[in-house]
């Protein structure tokens, strides 16, 4: 039995996604089409079913376009990937098409050419499925690293850098061993990590390697970002801040969380965010919260206070306590409870390091 | 018979981590407890109001929770939200217990 493909379209305008949806009905070979008005909406449903195209818009709150198109390429390379987006600057173009998109296509354009639009994206669903890993490396390896770490991965990563070839191998998301360049070990991974491009492919896991990098994973990673920082960009302190907001918003972008508060303890000084249009009712919640949770741990004498959680049908919410601050972190609804407490823990790392 | 006051004078006491639920109206009013009743209506009380004030802060704030949970080292407090009044579940934590299958996390 043939089976239809299936196109998502991923846009905060909804309006647009209900015209888009229509127009794509037109395709000749009749596609499922479904729709995602959020990239945390969309990456759960790329892992809940198989789609063939992903079109995707660039400016969206919370978690933009390329933040998405980032993560899946990663996390679904056989995906096709297109741009449908209004914001006419070469720079997203060339942003976009340097994570490896297959199309870019500006909204005014798609109207105008509708039918040339069409046999594009008819073009993308015939083709076949490509063998072997596709990728490239333009953006940061870092956060390939990470993700294979954080996903307590085993494998083998094998990098191509023109004629340079290089393995980073994993053991239950520890890194374990490294070579490239006639080195090993921590020079190894360190010298990888100066390439400025590539290719990799996630071969299968050898068990047996011999480990020969012992240090924790973040502990290399932070020593070898500050020695390119120092030597590719010796870095204004604005640029270095610049930097680090990236670090912390990939870290949320990955963990998959849609909103970040970090309220000091000081009310004088005003609270950090990212994703919330305003922070002054939650900021009002949480102090209250954290107040009356301290206050019932001292009646009861139930001891230090882990954290204080609240949900409803739109969101969780996981508040924690930190040394001088308190962060409260907002997470889709169908985040697994369970898994929360240590992926805030984890966030609170990120955005503090 | 002063020896049998000394006898009787009340210590200062230990009340042991409270373990059950109980229900409260929106007024804070303990309606149904299956706490033991060695624990403190008081206390039942206080931690009434403290639980209904975090579900009260929440709608002031613009964002209701339907559901509370505080953890702690030694208890769980957990609360749903029921019409302004709530559910209040209150489960100790033995550090010594092996999580059953059902509550371990992977």
């Amino acid at each position: 039995m043939e089976t239809k493909h299936k196109i998502l379209i991923l846009d905060d305008d909804t309006d647009w996604l209900d015209t888009c949806r229509d127009f794509l009905a037109q395709l000749p070979s009749q596609p499922e089409i479904r729709i995602a008005a959020s990239g945390v909406r969309a990456l759960a449903m790329l892992d809940a079913q198989k789609f063939r195209v992903l079109i995707c818009d660039l400016k969206m709150p919370r978690m933009d376009g390329l933040q998405v198109l980032s993560i899946v390429r990663r996390r679904f390379p056989s995906l096709r990937t297109v741009v449908l987006t209004g914001l006419q600057d070469d720079q997203f173009r060339s942003r976009a098409y340097a994570l490896g998109v297959d199309l870019f296509w500006l909204k005014p354009d798609m109207q105008e050419n509708s039918q040339m639009f069409l046999d594009c994206i008819e073009s993308l669903l015939g083709r076949e499925d490509a063998d072997g890993f596709r990728d490239n490396q333009a953006r940061n390896l870092l956060d390939v690293i990470r993700m294979e770490c954080l996903a307590d991965n085993s494998s083998m990563l094998k990098i191509t850098s023109g004629n340079l070839v290089a393995k980073i191998w994993f053991h239950h998301g520890e890194l374990v061993d490294a070579a490239a360049e006639g080195a090993d070990g921590e020079a190894a991974f360190r010298r990888i990590l100066k390439w400025k491009s590539g290719t990799f492919e996630s071969l299968p896991a050898e068990p047996e390697h011999v480990r020969t990098i012992t240090k924790s994973v973040d502990a290399l990673v932070a020593e070898s970002e500050q020695r390119i920082d120092k030597y590719v960009n010796p870095g204004s302190p604005e640029e270095l801040e610049q930097q680090k907001l990236v670090e912390q918003l990939a870290a949320i972008a990955v963990e998959g969380a849609e909103f970040l508060v970090s309220i000091p303890a000081k009310k004088e000084i005003a609270p950090k965010s990212w994703g919330v249009k305003s922070t002054e009712n939650l900021t009002a919640w949480a102090r209250h919260a954290e107040k009356t949770a301290l206050r019932l741990g001292e009646i009861l004498s139930a001891g230090p206070l882990n954290y204080v959680a609240g949900n409803n049908l739109e969101r969780q919410l996981l508040l924690l306590p930190q040394n001088g601050k308190t962060l409260v972190v907002g997470w889709p609804p169908e985040a697994i409870g369970e898994k929360l407490f240590e992926q805030t823990k984890k966030l609170t790392f990120a955005w503090d390091s | 018979m002063g020896f049998l006051n000394w006898f009787s004078n009340p210590g200062p006491t230990v009340h042991n981590l409270p373990s059950g639920s109980f229900t409260v109206d929106r007024h804070g009013k303990v309606m149904s407890a299956t706490v033991g009743a060695n624990f403190p209506a008081s206390l039942l009380h206080e931690i009434a109001g403290e639980i209904l004030s975090l579900f009260k802060e929440a709608r002031t704030a613009q964002m209701p929770l339907a559901e509370v949970s505080l953890d702690f080292a030694g208890l769980q407090v957990s609360a749903r939200d029921m019409q302004g009044g709530a559910i209040i579940f209150l489960s100790p934590k033995n550090p010594l217990a092996t999580p059953s299958p059902a509550t371990a996390k992977p």
